[in-house]
């Protein structure tokens, strides 16, 4: 069983035939080939999945295909499209707030996602935004220095 | 003069890492690749009867159904004692019984079910002490017919390894001293939950008899040697392809997916075969830290000087060996501590268990032992009524010590690790009780660490016609930075500006040998191969340079390539020097090998050179802690960590991989356990196996101590292990400080706690 779904994906509308039973993380990755929003458990609980949905943080791996029908979602392959990093992604690299990076797109997005909403974000208000997101590297304080960067306030 | 050396350079691997752009083993995808799937025991110890596998064979999409008996071959660092898929019986609840490749995951999955196994169940061993029993169910009855190393065994009992050592005479030290301190303590399995789960792609190519893997691993050669070992096939016949590794901490340097992807690309007609595990087979059924179980006993004189300790360690492999018996050999020669011990006794013994397997995992043994010298430390000094941080510094090593081999340690900056993390915490003043239900305290704890020694590594570099360098080093990028750390040593010594240095990703075909991405060598190993090579490249394009403007190579100086004189006058730049003139000279290139093997700085006590070290790392950490009295839990307020690296080539890296253990250490320390029941892990999910998140996250202050070591690339040794360590225990003692509540069980969970409290009873 498969079904038709229009997707906006970094700007461009897309015709999709998935299976019924794909997740929107199993569309961006095996159809799509967007492969840099990664799985890293595909029940919700480590936050590496994380793309925007309508500029809202999403777990991909719990969002059914179907139901991002009429969506625009931004993956981190959007974000520099232009060949320029964005503001969040020169914080990153600046401050090192990253290591084996395979949760860095999510906490890229997630981070852009608080900035888009306000250039003054409270660390603490950060850190919730943030909490869903697994790190196992540790790299939590640079990604807080990042933040800090973003917010004008870097050294 | 270094440009590079020394800078907080951003790192080499930022652009593809922030973009989404970086290529990760599970990324990897073939054309024509089938996807593979394991089922797997329900039993922690069972007789396999028989196997149907038709419905399966027969399944929808279904081309490959292996089992052991399709693959009857045996693989272990030390110890050949696991197969690919069980033959006969299986070991532990998750172990891997039949494979099935199939065009789509999910119709390999549906096959699955389909498969009939019945077993004969058979008792287990579950429990590390029991294991130890004179009538326990053997896990291994025929331990004593295997293959392995030089370490020993004890026959027909389930002792996979059994380890001594002494040094002077531990029973007259402790007769002779004025306090003997005694105490049993334990540190528990830990996943390693590296957020990329373990993946392979295998493809066999039956005419050379060879395999290709894509693989996510720390070492690719003795990944590539245990493969072709195990299958017996020539090393070279098998080639790792390695991507992006989505982190490691230990854990990606086994056959785990690879063995099922092999077993099924062995039987798949040429068609590769990707294998990549949940996160529940990722967390039950890769590999976890060995657990321990550590006695220690210690006699110390009255002014707090240590005279004598023996230890006795007990390890639990789990079903099969993997790289623990040198966790068990390695791991338990560091209990005795950073300290100066004239007298000492160490027996260390690993058993297997029925359990989900354990292996190396970042600090190879060093996180739990260091837990037992540092938690009994601390008692030692509140029985003596000594601070912590006095009886630290009384007895640490300092530079010209002998270790417990007699090795003469050079490059010790432990009294600095421990005199700066002490100050940076504000010891020896606390504000107690910031509210009615709250208490602070401080802890502070030490450890120290040997490298893997001795061990190799080699280097080609080819300066490209373009003047970019290709480092060709077998050095994978695991998330520690040292793809930018040995790129900013190549550029320095090449003389070429960074961003034209690359270091290509692995493969085993064409990058020469090298040790592991572990045991934090890489920087020391391979920098000092890539310094000889590069300075080989150097003195090639000044000897060209020397023609060219016909002047003598000495002459000339080759810095961030720019060519100039001795008085700094640009000449020419590298790349106009090789656009003129490469033609006649087609190639630059340049190889090096460094052995730490031959080091005048191993020299130890007759036949006991194995236990040197070529560095020493050394890490102190002194935590801040809050309590609830009422829940038990530990807020971490603060963590100051002082590591000695010898020489910071990257201060950014350096910190984070100092922040990054220490977030580690406190997630191990704190937060992760796991539940079992006979054997079988009840919580193999991170909603209820917790990991820290940012919101655990204290403040960490990272403070790097730099004692130069007169061998290593700049005097840098390493950073990756030693952080990881520390943290547990000196949270503990600054629970300690707050309540008087001493822990020796790892985790610090806040049941023990209240249960220490008399708050709720203690539970088993």
């Amino acid at each position: 069983m498969t079904i038709d779904l229009s997707i906006t994906i970094n700007d461009v509308p897309r015709l999709i035939t998935a299976d019924l039973r794909s997740t929107l993380l199993e569309v961006l990755r095996e159809q799509m080939l967007l492969t840099g929003t990664k799985e890293g458990c595909g029940v919700g609980e480590c936050g590496t999945c994380v793309v925007l949905a309508d500029g809202k943080p999403v777990t991909s791996c719990l969002v059914l295909a179907g139901d991002a029908d009429g969506a625009t979602i931004e993956t981190v392959e959007g974000l520099a499209a232009d060949g320029e990093l964005t503001q969040v992604q020169k914080a990153f690299v600046k401050t090192g707030a990253f290591q084996c990076g395979f949760c860095t797109p999510a906490m890229v997005l997630a981070t852009t996602a608080i900035f888009r909403e306000n250039d003054q974000p409270d660390i603490e208000d950060v850190k919730k935004a943030l909490g869903g997101i697994l790190c196992r590297c540790g790299a939590y304080p640079k990604i807080l220095e990042a933040v800090i960067e973003v917010k004008g306030e870097g050294t | 003069m270094t440009t590079y050396v020394g800078t907080r350079a951003p790192r080499v691997d930022s652009v593809g890492k922030v973009t989404g752009g970086a290529v990760y083993g599970v990324d990897v995808a073939l054309p024509g690749m089938l996807h593979g799937a394991v089922l797997r025991s329900p039993h922690p110890h069972a007789r396999i009867v028989s196997i149907d596998t038709s419905a399966a064979v027969a399944a929808p999409g279904v081309e490959i159904v292996v089992t052991g008996r399709d693959f009857p071959f045996l693989f272990g660092a030390a110890i050949k004692d696991q197969p690919f898929l069980a033959i006969d019986r299986v070991r532990y609840v998750g172990e891997p019984v039949v494979a099935v490749a199939a065009a789509t995951e999910a119709q390999a999955q549906e096959a699955l079910d389909l498969i009939r196994v019945d077993y004969e169940e058979m008792p287990a061993v579950v429990d590390m002490r029991a294991a130890l029993d004179s009538d326990a169910p053997l896990v291994h009855p025929d331990l004593h017919t295997y293959k392995r190393g030089p370490s020993d065994i004890v026959p027909h009992t389930n002792i996979n390894t059994i380890y001594h050592h002494e040094r002077g005479d531990v029973e007259a030290g402790l007769a002779a001293a004025d306090l003997v301190v005694e105490g049993e303590y334990s540190a528990h399995a830990i996943s390693h939950v590296a957020l990329e789960v373990h993946a392979a792609i295998a493809q066999y190519d039956s005419g050379s008899g060879g395999y290709t893997l894509w693989v996510s691993t720390d070492r690719p050669f003795l990944l590539r040697n245990e493969l072709a070992a195990g299958l017996g096939v020539d090393s070279s016949r098998v080639r790792l392809i390695v991507a992006q590794v989505g982190g490691s901490f230990g854990a990606k340097g086994v056959p785990v997916a690879e063995a099922i992807a092999v077993a099924l690309a062995r039987h798949s007609a040429g068609r590769p075969v990707k294998v990549e595990f949940t996160r529940e087979e990722d967390l039950v059924a890769s590999q976890l830290r060995v657990p321990a179980i550590m006695k220690l006993k210690t006699g110390v004189n009255r002014d707090g000087l240590m005279i004598a300790r023996s230890a006795d360690v007990l390890w639990d492999s789990g079903a099969y060996t993997a790289y623990t018996v040198g966790v068990a050999i390695r791991g338990s020669q560091t209990i005795i501590g950073p300290y100066r011990i004239p007298d000492l006794k160490i027996l260390s013994r690993q058993v297997y268990t029925n359990k989900s397997i354990t292996g190396s995992y970042r600090g190879y043994g060093t996180t739990q032992v260091t837990w037992a010298c540092e938690t009994q430390m601390d008692e030692i000094a509140v029985e003596l009524g000594i601070d912590p941080v006095e009886i630290r510094l009384m007895n640490g090593y300092e530079e010209g010590d002998a270790y417990i081999n007699g090795q003469i340690m050079h490059s010790v900056g432990l009294r600095e690790t421990i005199e700066r993390s002490a100050v940076e915490i504000g010891w020896g003043s606390v504000e107690r009780e910031p509210a009615p239900n709250l208490r602070r305290g401080k802890g502070i704890a030490t450890m120290i660490k040997p490298t893997m020694t001795p061990s190799s590594s080699n280097v080609v570099i080819n300066l490209e016609q373009d003047g970019r360098a290709t480092v060709v080093c077998a050095a994978p990028e695991i998330g520690s930075g040292q793809d930018t750390v040995l790129a900013q040593i190549a550029a320095d010594a090449i003389g070429v500006p960074l961003s034209d240095v690359l270091v290509p990703a692995t493969d085993t075909l064409l990058s020469p040998y090298n040790g592991p991405v572990a045991s934090s060598r890489t920087t020391y190993h391979m920098g000092n191969a890539i310094l000889s090579a590069g300075a080989e490249i150097r003195e090639q394009v000044l000897s060209l340079a020397g023609e060219v403007l016909e002047v003598e190579p000495e002459t000339l100086e080759l810095r961030d390539g720019v060519i100039s004189d001795l008085d700094g006058k640009t000449l020419i730049t590298l790349k106009d020097l090789l656009a003129k003139f490469y033609g006649e000279y087609y190639s630059i290139t340049a190889g090096a090998r460094f052995s730490s093997a031959n080091s005048p700085l191993l020299k130890a006590d007759p036949g006991e050179e194995w236990m040197s070290s070529i560095f020493w790392m050394l890490c102190t950490q002194a935590a801040e802690i809050e309590v609830d009295t009422e829940t038990g839990v530990i807020r971490v307020v603060k963590i100051a960590a002082a590591a000695d690296v010898g020489k910071a080539i990257n201060p950014m890296t350096v910190e984070q991989q100092i922040e990054g253990g220490v977030v580690m250490g406190l997630s191990n320390g704190i937060l992760e356990s796991f539940s079992y029941d006979n054997g079988r892990i009840e919580n193999g999910n991170l909603a209820d196996y917790k990991v820290a998140t940012i919101m655990d996250t204290p403040e960490i202050v990272p403070i790097i101590v730099e004692s130069v070591h007169a061998e290593a690339p700049y005097g840098a040794k390493g950073v990756g292990e030693p952080a990881a360590a520390a943290t547990a225990p000196a949270i503990g003692n600054a629970l300690y400080d707050a309540i008087g509540v001493r822990i020796r069980d790892l985790p610090i969970t806040p049941e023990k706690v209240l249960s220490a409290l008399g708050e709720i009873p203690a539970s088993e």
